[in-house]
């Protein structure tokens, strides 16, 4: 037996044989085997200074993209042992196979920050969460979807979790105003009724700011048409089809943008002691806005 | 004390406004950091809205332009999640950041071939997922004993993978299998018949591994397209389930390849016997043992059987799990003496072709995937208008085994068959979900209180019961 090489050493020594040779085709790119070995060294190096050391588990929900076989590769050289599950599971699966594996560390899809957030008090032992790809997909109907969002010092908050209890609180303050009695708000990520969602919060970090993002359903979205202009691995179809719900299926009433604005107002203006003062965009911002708007003829909003 | 908040409010806009606003309040912020405190943006809430309907879209999501334009659908750029300007998700890293300042020097961690690479979960017959701990010996073996003689892979071979590496038939066969030969693996994200082939001619692949499914599809497209169907297959694997005779004949003829049937689990690392087309196939076999393999017959005391009595098929091989993680007493259970009880019942024939005809454990599989009946069962239970629930396999229009729950409700309670179907979807993976509900008073059961299964069964087909002889075959079931 012991001539067998561990999987790091065998790409080790596969990379040493066949340097140029390609190893990986994806989406028109080819990845050497020397570049692969590379790639999987230097995960190995940056989840070691994570504190991984050999013999520790690690999870990998990723589709078949080449970070899927670098992190794979990069936990053999460390010695580590690779989880890679599912990517359709859903939160009450994706708990048990963290807390049953001991899973330290969990490479995902940026797309499921907001899954993995939502189940992260359910699993201690998760130390590390790390995201790649960029596959993220959200739908927008008039009538349907309100976007609300926050930017402010971090020096605002003593934290990033109680940005997150601020956020949640505000908002499920702001349904109750609006007739959703029972909006609970279980822990960084999805305010839900009965298990569906009616709204999600994704808390970034930039710089010394915090950055919120928050969607609501005030009405029911229809989705269909919009999966004929999308072709998304069934892994992202199934986060975004994920059961929700809405203000009116909730308590069978519409409500109007401007109507949830107001109840969103009373709610924050209580549950933060703040005073809200209508605004435009500044010259400096304006500036910034033109070039962050990635489609030419647009107007400027009107505030 | 209070704070001053400024409220922009922007009730129908353009999708791209969506996240253009808060990218330019962030660069005000980052921008006015220069100027005097009274002349800094201040903290901001933002409430908005779309006119019409939109898609924001990450770089890696495939958008078709005239396609939302015909549905009237605005398009908008989600935020980059990569480089130095692009925020991201507290209390997370990107992958991106902290490898690129990570030296790409390494040198492998000395292992013990049977300490554990990979810890594979898979539905077994109790609840929730058991992990399968692979190790590198076990890779090494399934390398070296069966890809390299059942269906040798060369250096200029490149194989194609749409099926996800996170299950145990890719992840082994290509995943590993590539470096191990030093081979070039095409890498598909996202499954589409058109993708497929697309991949196939552009990548010159020589090796495919699919399930049946994809298999037809491929064929279907072919037929349509007649021309520039790509013939550089040398070999196609397919798992998962059984593939009909006439659809395996047919891709052979127009692809200009061959396809070998595989069988095996999570627990053999994959394929341990394959049935390939040409002289030696047998039709309704799962073939001979591979390499490297040992298969015997065995009845309930463990006793072996003699050629052409059916029993539970036993694997002792390297290539087999050394068991389950963290759980012992799984591991007993189906860990004896050295071999491996798969729970599948079948026989062998006098040239050593092995048969499946049924199977001792409760399970379902669908495209390749376990799944546990007691997990949904349970699920189903946890549910207020639920007493008790009773989940079997039976075969969809497709010829896919789906998923049919038997429930029988609380005293008084009521409860459709949308909102239970619903409640799992919040809680399952989309294969695990009830295709079907039936409300029942009672569930059957036998004297001593057991769920009788085979009577809910009635009069459904159960595929997998393979009669020797039958044309189609079963698959692996990963």
């Amino acid at each position: 037996m012991a001539e067998i090489p561990s999987l790091g050493a065998m790409l080790a020594e596969t990379a040493r044989r066949l340097g140029s040779k390609e190893a990986l085709i994806f989406e028109g790119r080819t990845i050497s085997y020397r570049e692969l070995d590379e790639q999987a060294g230097r995960t190995a190096n940056a989840l070691a200074a994570l504190g991984i050391r050999t013999g520790d588990r690690v999870a990998i929900m990723l589709p078949n993209i080449p970070e899927f076989v670098y992190t794979f590769y990069g936990l053999q050289k460390l010695g580590a042992v690779a989880v890679p599950f599912n990517t359709m599971y859903k939160g009450r699966e994706i708990t048990h196979i963290l807390n049953d594996s001991g899973a330290r560390a969990i490479v995902a899809l940026t797309g499921f920050a907001n899954l993995i957030n939502e189940i992260k008090t359910d699993v201690p032992g998760l130390e590390h969460i790390i995201l790649t790809g960029q596959r993220t997909l959200l739908f927008a109907q008039e009538g349907a979807t309100v976007f609300v969002q926050m930017v402010f010092d971090a020096g605002r908050f003593a934290s990033s979790d109680a940005v997150f209890k601020a956020t949640g609180a505000v908002l499920v303050s702001a349904l109750k105003r609006l007739g959703v009695d029972d909006a609970w708000y279980k822990h960084q990520g999805s305010i839900r009724c009965d298990g569906k969602k009616i709204a999600s919060i994704l808390l970034s970090t930039f710089e010394n700011l915090f950055i919120v993002n928050a969607l609501v359903c005030i009405d029911r979205l229809e989705i269909d048409t919009f999966f004929k202009a999308v072709g998304v691995p069934p892994e992202v179809k199934d986060k975004v089809l994920e059961p929700m719900t809405s203000v009116r299926e909730q308590t069978g009433s519409p409500v109007t943008i401007a109507v949830f604005r107001d109840a969103f107002m009373d709610a924050f203006q209580q549950q933060l002691d703040a005073d809200i003062v209508s605004g435009s965009l500044s010259i400096i911002e304006r500036f910034a806005y033109r070039q962050a708007r990635r489609r030419p003829g647009e107007k400027i909003p009107k505030t | 004390m209070a704070t001053t908040w400024r409220l922009i409010y922007n009730p129908a806009g353009h999708i791209a406004d969506i996240p253009a606003v808060p990218a330019a309040l962030a660069a005000g912020r980052r921008v006015g950091r220069c100027l005097p405190r009274c002349f800094r943006p201040p903290d901001t809430l933002v409430i908005q809205g779309i006119r019409g309907k939109g898609i924001l879209a990450g770089a890696d999501v495939v958008v078709d332009a005239c396609e939302a334009e015909k549905h009237g659908i605005d398009i908008g750029a989600a935020p980059a999640t990569k480089g130095r300007r692009a925020p991201k998700p507290a209390g997370t890293l990107r992958f991106e950041d902290i490898t690129a300042s990570a030296p790409a020097a390494f040198g492998a961690a000395a292992c013990a071939p049977g300490d554990p690479a990979v810890i594979l979960y898979t539905s077994g017959t109790t609840g929730m997922p058991k992990g399968v701990m692979l190790s590198h010996a076990n890779f090494h073996a399934q390398c070296s004993l069966i890809v390299a003689q059942v269906f040798p892979l060369q250096q200029d071979d490149r194989l194609t993978v749409v099926l996800p590496l996170y299950h145990v038939y890719a992840l082994a066969n290509a995943l590993v299998a590539s470096v191990y030969f030093g081979a070039s693996l095409c890498l598909i994200p996202q499954y589409s018949p058109a993708l497929l082939l697309d991949a196939i001619a552009a990548s010159r692949a020589t090796i495919l591994f699919a399930i049946p499914s994809m298999y037809m599809h491929l064929l279907t497209l072919a037929r349509v397209r007649k021309t520039g169907i790509p013939q550089t297959l040398r070999l196609c694997v397919s798992g998962g389930a059984p593939l009909p005779r006439a659809v395996l004949s047919e891709f052979e003829k127009i692809f200009g390849t061959r396809i070998a049937e595989g069988y095996g689990l999570t627990e053999t690392t994959s394929a341990v016997c394959l049935n390939e087309s040409g002289e030696t196939f047998r039709p309704g076999s799962i073939g001979p043992a591979a390499p490297g393999v040992e298969i015997k017959i065995v009845d309930d005391d463990g006793c072996e059987l003699p050629d052409g009595h059916a029993g539970e098929i036993v694997i002792r091989s390297a290539v087999v799990s050394q068991g389950y993680w963290n759980n012992p007493q799984e591991t007993a259970a189906v860990m004896r003496d050295g071999w491996l009880h798969t729970g599948d019942i079948g026989c062998r024939d006098h040239d050593g072709y092995f048969f499946i005809t049924d199977r001792k454990k409760d399970l379902i599989i669908r495209g390749g995937f376990n799944i546990s009946p007691r997990e949904v069962e349970e699920l189903l239970a946890t549910h207020a208008a639920v007493q008790e629930a009773a989940v079997i396999g039976v075969m969809d229009k497709r010829g896919e085994e789906a998923v049919k729950a038997f429930v029988v409700l609380s005293p008084g309670a009521s409860v459709s068959e949308k909102t239970l179907i619903e409640y799992c979807s919040m809680n399952l993976a989309p294969y695990k979900i009830p295709k079907m509900i039936e409300f029942r008073d009672a569930l059957p059961r036998s004297a001593a209180g057991k769920v009788l299964k085979k009577e809910l069964r009635t009069g459904y087909v159960d595929i997998r019961l393979m009669q020797q002889g039958d044309t189609a075959q079963e698959g692996g079931n990963g």
